[in-house]
């Protein structure tokens, strides 16, 4: 399946894809546009204005997807709360890897392509989700 | 030369008095932002990629709830408006910055030596206004040189 986004992926747009890849579509391919009037006919739009997997009553557009495809994986909004803080920083969890999250894919957007930065964080929410599945099952932070 | 005039981004939007959540809701995430107002439902800030996404989810937001907003990209008219837009933002921030100086200076004065804990609030504190500081005035420093004194203090065993 297509799906299309604003090009210069930051960490909602990351966080999406590998969420797609990983959970919705292995095959998923990934456009890139400036406007959302440049949206393949063939492809879904996300985290874009106006289109329904986006944001929504103040949530960023990862936890719109979990609540889409009814991805109710707590391990899965472990991350969401991460993805939100990083992209909105509105204090309403308590996510302190946020603001490292965010510079890690702030810079990272900066020297490579969206392609790129895509191939690039996928392995990184990996971790993060492997990482917060054992917090979660431990009950203490994984050593 | 004229000087170079800065870009902003701005947002226009008009809510419906009640339910008053979203409104407070709104009002919250800008000034969070550190968005200065222009009118009653007219706000601007620096334009840069991420400012304009805020703007246009604040807009989705206030559409949701059933209002109305655009986004509009602009420039002040003349140089004199743009000093004062920028300055009356700064003093904003200015303000949060002596709250925090108050705040380290008397924490530091206390005979424990300070709190630990006081220190890692003002820095987190510190590091929301950075963060909506566009026109750093010179309390900027200031906060950050007595904030970085506070956790001397704070490290320091007591005599």
């Amino acid at each position: 399946m297509k799906w299309a986004t604003r090009r210069h992926c930051h960490v909602d747009r990351a966080a999406c894809a590998w969420l797609i890849r990983r959970f919705i579509d292995p095959a998923a391919e990934f456009v890139y546009v400036d406007d959302p009037d440049e949206v393949p006919a063939d492809a879904t739009p996300f985290d874009m204005r106006g289109v329904e997997l986006s944001h929504h009553d103040g949530e960023c557009s990862f936890e719109t997807f979990l609540r889409r495809y009814e991805l109710a994986d707590p391990v899965l909004w472990e991350v969401a709360k991460i993805v939100h803080e990083a992209d909105l920083a509105d204090e309403r969890h308590d996510a302190p890897e946020a603001a490292g999250l965010d510079v890690l894919l702030r810079g990272l957007s900066m020297v490579r392509d969206d392609d790129e930065l895509l191939a690039l964080s996928g392995p990184l929410f990996d971790g993060l989700y492997e990482y917060r599945k054992r917090a979660l099952l431990t009950g203490r932070e994984p050593a | 030369m004229a000087a170079e005039r800065i870009s902003w981004v701005l947002l226009a939007y008009r809510l419906p008095r009640e339910p008053s959540t979203p409104r407070s809701a709104v009002w919250r995430k800008l000034r969070r932002l550190g968005a200065a107002q222009v009118l009653d439902g007219l706000v601007a800030l620096p334009l840069d990629a991420r400012n304009r996404e805020q703007f246009e989810w604040l807009a989705d937001e206030v559409l949701e709830a059933g209002g109305e907003a655009s986004i509009w990209v602009g420039s002040l008219g003349s140089a004199a408006q743009e000093r004062e837009l920028a300055s009356r933002m700064a003093a904003t921030v200015a303000a949060d910055y002596r709250a925090v100086i108050a705040e380290a200076t008397t924490t530091g004065e206390q005979p424990t030596g300070g709190s630990r804990r006081t220190l890692s609030r003002l820095r987190r504190e510190l590091r929301r206004i950075r963060a909506r500081d566009y026109f750093p005035p010179p309390e900027r420093e200031l906060a950050q040189r007595a904030v970085e004194e506070l956790a001397v203090l704070v490290e320091e065993p007591v005599a």
